[in-house]
């Protein structure tokens, strides 16, 4: 009886596999994803689980770009217009959820695919993605590994990770005085903020300051109390967090709390996400952070328009103001329409094409990927938390503000 | 001349090093306080009902929203908001024992275990489509500052949680030992048919100790909203930390909590301040596993408890 039960068992498991198996291979037709005047994009996005936040902004980017798309008609291929439609998945913020899923959407013949949100995923994502012979926009993923690795179908429109921290290391360097002496970095420990912690610290030594041991954390840590611990007697002139926004507001409340006061506090992602502010209130004042985008970014496109209308339309649409989260996911979607006109159909391997040689202006940034498809020409910028408000401070070729030295007060 | 300065910095090196010893020590203790009223809940539940909540740590949140909430809609500072909080974790809880759990609370382990985590489930979604995934964090003018004691930052919410914590720790005790009902949950968790006989209403008792146990993880999530910031997404975590706990302090004391939040915390503090930080859970579980194999029912717990038969 407990025999036939345990092979009766093992028998669906395998069967289950194999079937799991056989669909992840499924090769379907050439013009994947459309149908009956419909051009179908998959996207598995993080609604759910640690990175729900940012998900959810990613996913505004994303419904933006579909009805700008469609307002306009929709996409052209060849003589036909498609009205654009990006199918949702969750994959409650788990990298192997959000690879099987781009695996679930090849099943139902979706060739196109938009990214999930953060390195972690996308980079999960994109082995999947080569071996079935999709094509993916990264609109988050930034982790320089995930293009280290050949892959020829995952194209990334955002600056990779090594500018994120280093952007704010030149920003000080070029506006602060006087000028700072030293820069110690705190970074979680996943691969994306240990990539821009990394070019953080290259950046400040580049730049002759005094660069202290970076202190690493468990990757989504609440507690980073010891790493500020450690750093508080060198008492150093910068403190950059290379981190997420749960870590990034850890070290403006606990350095609070324990006297750590630097001149300024900079962060990787945090201090653009709407949240930081509205959770450290007024001690999120003079906080610098790195940002992919600014409302007072140059270029525009006959979709979105200038960064400005962007803010007004994310505002009027989802009632607050836009992020970089938000603009690099309209971005992302802007290429793969922007490609797919080009190609003049929804072929994988055409579209694949378009975007490889795409050079296109948006109100992102210029829409270029290199050779192995980072958009590594696009520039940083950097904002502060001023009165409240992020504010760009650098370059200064679209500063909105001057940076307020100190940031911090003792 | 020159030798006068070296020794002053090793001096002053020296003291850097007590300074930074003795400031880990101050936070990992404060921070275990808190830690230790995350867990008391779920190993009170634990020892007296036999039932591993995975659904904890979602109450912990559901709290911290609680007090959020009438933080701003009411300007009610979370310290008095949290009586609130735990009146109102306290009905839930009370209705989700007796009007659910209590349905398999004689099942096997595996029955209630699912059971709670799809509870976590249901809860974190809700908590998802009700207050979204926003991260949030309930402001007050004084938690962020510290007093300083001889060089060493004592931040005051901590504190003040702290204080709390062993206040509610040591209030347990007393009401377990000197209330009839404390007598009457802790019999249950010795022996639910003999206390059965003795005319003790255990579906009631379950309630209210289930109840209790969800008043407190209000408090404390309450508590974690004040000097941390919390979303849906933090409730698996707090989960995991007071299983750590529960098991680490042991079963059936109600100080067991307390000093495995306690020891946690130092465990963590001391960790990060003389290894690197990403040391600390790995070394929280290698305590955990040293602990065991020296004391197999937690630092302070009673062999009893893991070995009891129910009926």
């Amino acid at each position: 009886m407990k025999t036939s039960r345990i092979l009766a068992t093992a028998t669906i498991a395998a069967v289950s596999v194999a079937l799991t198996g056989c669909g992840s291979k499924g090769e379907a037709g050439g013009d994947a994803g459309a149908s009956s005047g419909t051009l179908t994009i998959g996207a598995s996005i993080s609604l759910t689980g640690k990175t729900a936040r940012e998900g959810v902004l990613t996913q505004e980017g994303y419904q933006l770009c579909q009805e700008k798309v469609n307002a306009k008609g929709g996409v052209k291929v060849g003589d036909k217009m498609l009205k654009l439609d990006i199918k949702y998945q969750d994959d409650t913020s788990k990298p192997d959820t959000a690879a099987s899923l781009v695996d679930q959407f090849n099943d139902q013949g979706i060739k196109l695919i938009l990214g999930s949100y953060g390195s972690a995923n996308t980079e999960a994502q994109a082995a999947v993605i080569e071996r079935n012979n999709q094509v993916m926009v990264d609109s988050s993923g930034a982790d320089n590994n995930i293009f280290a690795k050949g892959y020829k179908r995952t194209f990334g429109v955002l600056s990779p990770a090594t500018e994120y921290a280093a952007s704010i290391v030149k920003a000080v360097a070029e506006l602060a005085s006087p000028k700072p002496t030293s820069v110690v970095v705190l970074s979680a420990d996943d691969g994306f903020s240990k990539r821009a912690a990394d070019g953080a610290a290259k950046a400040a030594k580049d730049l002759g300051f005094t660069v202290l041991e970076t202190q690493y954390f468990p990757n989504g840590a609440t507690d980073v109390s010891a790493s500020l611990n450690k750093v508080k007697a060198s008492n150093p002139d910068v403190i950059i967090g290379s981190v997420h926004l749960a870590e990034g507001v850890a070290i403006i409340k606990q350095a609070k709390e324990l006297g750590v006061v630097p001149k300024v506090f900079g962060e990787t992602v945090a201090p653009p996400t709407p949240d930081f502010v509205t959770t450290l209130g007024k001690d999120a004042e003079g906080v610098l952070g790195s940002s992919q985008w600014t409302k007072s970014a140059a270029g525009s496109d006959d979709y979105f328009g200038t960064a400005k209308q962007y803010d007004a339309d994310i505002q009027a649409k989802f009632k607050h103001e836009a992020g970089y989260h938000n603009a690099e996911a309209s971005a992302a979607c802007l290429a793969f329409v922007l490609a797919i006109q080009k190609a003049g159909s929804t072929d994988a391997n055409k579209v694949r094409d378009a975007l490889a040689a795409l050079d296109a202006p948006s109100f992102f940034a210029q829409l270029k990927f290199d050779a192995v498809g980072m958009n590594s020409s696009k520039p940083m910028s950097v904002i502060q938390i001023q009165g409240g408000k992020q504010v760009t401070v650098w370059p200064k070729a679209s500063a909105e503000a001057a940076l307020i030295w100190p940031g911090t007060t003792k | 001349m020159a030798q006068g300065l070296r020794r002053s910095r090793t001096h002053l090196a020296w003291n850097d090093q007590v300074t930074g010893f003795l400031q880990a020590t101050v936070y990992g203790l404060l921070q275990g306080g808190l830690l230790a009223l995350v867990a008391v809940g779920f190993s009170l539940v634990w020892g007296v009902m036999n039932v591993v909540n995975l659904s904890h740590g979602a109450f912990v949140v559901l709290g911290a929203y609680v007090g959020w909430q009438l933080n701003i809609s009411l300007g009610l500072d979370p310290f008095l908001g949290m009586v609130i909080v735990a009146l109102v974790l306290f009905c839930i809880g009370y209705a989700v024992q007796r009007f659910l759990i209590n349905l398999v609370v004689n099942g096997p382990i595996f029955i209630t275990l699912l059971l709670t985590f799809g509870l976590e489930l249901l809860l974190v979604q809700g908590m998802n489509i009700v207050f979204t995934a926003n991260y949030q964090s309930i402001p007050t003018s004084y938690a962020g500052n510290a007093i300083v004691l001889g060089g060493i930052q004592v931040p005051l919410g901590r504190l003040l949680a702290f204080l709390l914590a062993v206040g509610i720790t040591v209030l347990l005790v007393k009401v377990m030992a000197n209330t009839r009902i404390g007598m009457s949950i802790m019999a249950t968790g010795m022996d639910r048919g003999a206390a059965r006989l003795m005319g003790i209403r255990a579906r009631h008792v379950y309630a209210l100790t289930f109840g209790i146990a969800t008043a407190l993880a209000g408090m404390a999530g309450t508590m974690v909203g004040t000097v941390g910031t919390f979303n849906p997404a933090a409730a698996g975590g707090f989960t995991l930390l007071s299983f750590v706990i529960a098991v680490l302090g042991g079963l059936g004391n109600m100080y067991g909590a307390m000093v495995g939040g306690l020891l946690m915390g130092l465990v963590q503090a001391w960790g990060g301040y003389y290894l690197s930080g990403t040391w600390v859970n790995a070394l929280a579980f290698l305590v955990l596993v040293i602990v065991l194999m020296f004391r197999p029912s937690g630092l302070v717990g009673k062999a009893f408890y893991a070995a009891r038969v129910e009926v």
